[in-house]
């Protein structure tokens, strides 16, 4: 199925509402022009249109195939797999030091959106490859980056990342694979895992897994005593070639309602004590490595959610405007459907800036020669990073949801590519910490971040930019209404702290899910409400150069496609504010109740 | 083996086209540029011949506004070694005149073994600027080539081009040629990131297209431009018998239609 994805507005958001060429101050990145940038663009685009997107609906039919040995991924995974990794996309955004291409996240992220919206199946693999190549290049040793980081990279060996146990899933803390010290320093592996993403497959020669094991003697049930080990399936000879196997067996895979391209695997170390892992770094220290590739793979969660609500929504924008239904009428033009639409593309373009602006302040957080600037972006980063995966996975599943309906009857049958979308959608909301987890993290670890520092900055941006445009005209209720919302917020934040001070933790657990939303849906208008100050400008500049008589506006607009993006900018901008943001109070009303029925009832 | 690529910068494929008020040329506001898509096959197969003679240099040519830089660095990207951009600024150029200034330009260059190009730019459509260079450098020429064998001893190539009717033709052509590539000549490669990255230090020299025309004049002058009348929507006959239908849309294609 073709892969439609709206490059106006991922430009606008790059060129007009960040300004990427603001990268070019960081010393890591002088020597890239924006000429560069719009190539890789261009290329990456291509690349998932002609070579990914292909591969979607009929990976999804095929599935993976397991012989109860190894992993058959479906027909054309492989080859796409080796030119993805020959053009240099797996390690686009690492340095180039083991054959990165040292492009920022603000660029990389595009890219992702187009890869993951052609087939998130796909993706999945090298996605996971680059995951744990970087974490092996930032904590392991010499001697292992120079083994494994170039070769995955490169696309020769793939790799995963092995956290779940049947009993240890939220509780990573409760796993029981275990890692025992040999006389040559390496460790002898011995556990289950399951759910392991990309786990088997026949795309490359050798898979490397990132295994969370506890090193015999080490603390139990606490993730205090969690290391994290290089495992490869098969065993790597010093000069690097690869040997026997290293008793790493695949013991299934698993059926899932999407995602069916992807290799979901149980995975058993070590059954005959041959299994040998290599620490990464220093002992007991997995998790805070972990939380390194979690912490992008969060991000890239939020990404799925994006790139498939955001093809789903170009679907169905497309469908809607061909579909004749009564009075000779495409459906476009009946109120409902504009609602759904409207509904579709708020969301997206939110989230799509949202995203962006989370790769470019890790950027800036990364980078940027001042210590204080640096802080200051990285804090950003920390604060919307579960906003960006369970708000854009969230979100990500009701656009589809909302694309199917669009369609009426033809979006539920296979012929046409929304119920995949809808399919392959869901597990983002899942994995990777569930919503649930990241609702617990914002309130728990990322509003107390430096005694709460963070977000009043992150407050002090949005209210800055109130103050700065409250005075234009066309944007006035709007910027009113949004004040009001991001006010409410912080009341929110606050009476949290004052109850968790007093020893109630339940209630605020209990409303952190609703709380996650509700500040998302501001950071959402927030920036929805910026392009709109944006588009409004241009829109205005471009009027006054074109049109010489006001009363033709109107028709300008409809005949001038850039003239009706950026009035479409403004209009998204007033709708998100009006029928979506008002829910923030709704949220209050409710957090304000004190309302504990849930956790009193017997259930 | 010195080898040239001729490219084009046109619209995207997708692009709406709108014309300027005063009907002198299209808006080329907010338009993206591409390379002409038939030319990323004359850039693929030049990147092939050097691969395949195992040595060599890819020099592409380019005539067109400062933003024709952009897609002579995708060809960089792609592979090739040089580029040579001919800014055409203040210059209406027709086919002639065009084909005039790339064969001085390569006329400058000399040496030149092997020209390819795409067959047809697919903005203007003409279709004339292989021929014309072929013509004003006195060498061969093979139009909508599918399939290039470089020769055993390097000094030529067994070329197969598409002619009418599903047929085939094959020449035994000794260099120097230039060649209309055609859909289907090959994949053509994508730019690389690895190879946008190099494309950046590549070295890129800039002619001015006035200079290379010298005394010549265009022979089309443009008086303006026009959209193609829109479609008009198709008629359904439905609700009668198969036989009825049948009947009616013979009548229609009678009388209405006037093709039989």
């Amino acid at each position: 199925m073709e892969y439609l994805v709206n490059r106006r507005d991922i430009d606008f958001i790059l060129k007009e509402q960040i300004h990427y060429e603001k990268l070019f101050e960081l010393p890591e990145f002088k020597e890239f022009t924006t000429e560069m940038f719009d190539m890789v663009l261009d290329q990456s685009f291509k690349f998932a249109q002609q070579e990914i997107a292909p591969l979607n609906a009929s990976g999804d039919k095929e599935g993976c195939l397991f012989d109860g040995k190894t992993v058959k991924a479906p027909k054309g995974y492989k080859e796409a797999y080796q030119h993805f990794a020959e053009n240099g996309f797996i390690g686009m955004d690492v340095p180039a030091t083991y054959g990165g291409q040292g492009l920022p996240l603000t660029v990389a992220m595009p890219a992702s959106e187009f890869f993951s919206g052609a087939s998130v199946s796909f993706m999945m693999y090298p996605g996971l490859t680059r995951g744990a190549a970087h974490l092996i290049e930032t904590c392991g040793s010499e001697a292992l980056k120079n083994i494994y980081v170039q070769k995955m990279y490169s696309g020769v060996w793939a790799g995963t990342m092995c956290l779940t146990e049947p009993q240890a899933g939220s509780a990573v803390g409760d796993l029981k694979t275990t890692a025992v010290p040999q006389p040559d320093g390496s460790y002898k592996i011995k556990g289950g895992k399951m759910f392991i993403s990309s786990g088997d497959h026949d795309l490359t020669e050798n898979i490397i897994h990132l295994v969370l094991a506890r090193i015999q003697g080490d603390p139990e049930n606490s993730t205090k005593g969690i290391s994290l080990f290089v495992v490869p399936k098969l065993k790597v000879k010093k000069d690097g070639s690869v040997g026997e196997s290293n008793d790493v067996k695949t013991v299934n895979i698993e059926h899932k309602m999407g995602i069916k391209g992807q290799a979901t695997c149980t995975l058993s170390f070590g059954d005959n004590d041959q299994c040998v892992g290599h620490l990464v770094g220093e002992p007991r220290s997995g998790m805070k490595q972990m939380f390194q590739m979690m912490n992008e793979a969060r991000l890239l969660c939020g990404m799925q959610g994006l790139s498939i609500s955001g093809t789903a929504f170009e679907h169905a924008l497309q469908y809607a405007k061909e579909r004749v239904q009564g009075q000779g009428k495409t459906i476009v033009a009946f109120p409902d459907v504009r609602r759904m639409l409207m509904l579709q593309k708020a969301y997206v373009e939110g989230i799509r800036s949202l995203l962006y602006h989370t790769g470019y302040y890790i950027d800036m957080g990364k980078g940027h020669p001042n210590p204080e600037t640096k802080a200051y972006y990285q804090g950003f980063a920390d604060l919307l990073t579960p906003m960006c995966k369970a708000y854009g996975s969230d979100m990500g599943f009701k656009v589809t949801e909302l694309a199917m309906q669009t369609y009426g009857g033809y979006g539920y049958i296979s012929e046409y590519p929304i119920e995949q979308y809808m399919r392959d959608v869901k597990i983002s909301s899942i994995y990777e910490g569930t919503n649930g987890i990241q609702a617990l993290d914002l309130l728990g670890r990322k509003l107390p971040q430096n005694g709460g520092q963070v977000v009043q900055q992150f407050y002090a941006m949005l209210d800055e930019f109130v103050t700065k445009n409250q005075n234009e005209p066309a944007l006035k209720v709007e910027l009113g209404e949004f004040k009001k919302a991001l006010d409410l917020i912080a009341q929110v934040a606050m009476s949290f702290m004052e109850m968790t001070g007093k020893g109630d933790f339940n209630y605020p657990m209990l409303s952190a899910t609703p709380f996650l939303n509700m500040f998302s849906n501001v950071v959402v208008a927030y920036y929805l409400l910026d392009q709109a100050v944006i588009a409004h400008v241009k829109l205005a500049k471009l009027l006054e150069e074109k049109v010489d008589d006001p009363s033709q506006h109107k028709g300008f607009i409809k005949g001038n496609d850039e003239a009706a993006y950026l009035d479409g900018k403004i209009k998204t901008a007033r709708f998100f504010v009006h029928q979506v943001l008002p829910t923030v109070r709704a949220t209050v009303k409710s957090i304000n109740s004190g309302d504990r029925s849930a956790l009193e009832i017997i259930l | 083996m010195k080898i040239a690529v001729l490219v084009k910068q046109v619209p995207d494929t997708e692009t709406k086209i709108r014309i300027k008020g005063d009907s002198s040329g299209i808006e080329t506001d907010g338009i993206k540029f591409v390379v002409n898509p038939y030319d990323e096959y004359a850039i693929e197969e030049a990147i092939k011949t050097k691969e395949k003679n195992g040595g060599g240099e890819v020099i592409v040519v380019s005539m067109g506004p400062a933003r024709t830089v952009e897609s002579i660095r995708t060809a960089l990207a792609m592979g090739a070694d040089r580029g040579i951009h001919i800014d055409d600024a203040g210059l209406q150029a027709d086919s002639h005149v065009t084909a005039k200034i790339l064969a001085a330009a390569l006329q400058k260059e000399g040496g030149v073994e092997v020209i390819f190009c795409g067959k047809q730019a697919i903005d203007g459509d003409c279709s004339q600027v292989v021929q014309g260079v072929a013509e004003l450098l006195g060498i061969s020429q093979v139009m909508i080539a599918v399939k290039f064998d470089l020769r055993e001893d390097k000094k030529g190539a067994l070329i197969q081009r598409r002619i009418g009717g599903g047929s085939q033709e094959v020449y035994d052509v000794s260099f120097p040629v230039i060649v209309g590539a055609e859909k289907g000549l090959n994949t053509p490669r994508f730019a690389s990131l690895p190879g946008i990255m190099k494309a950046k230090t590549k070295p890129l020299a800039v002619l001015k297209a006035a200079e290379l025309l010298g005394e010549s004049k265009p022979r089309v002058s443009f008086v303006n431009y026009r959209l193609p009348p829109e479609r008009k929507a198709g008629k359904i006959l439905q609700g009668q018998e198969p036989a009825q239908m049948a009947a009616e849309l013979v009548k229609l294609l009678r009388e209405e239609a006037k093709v039989i």
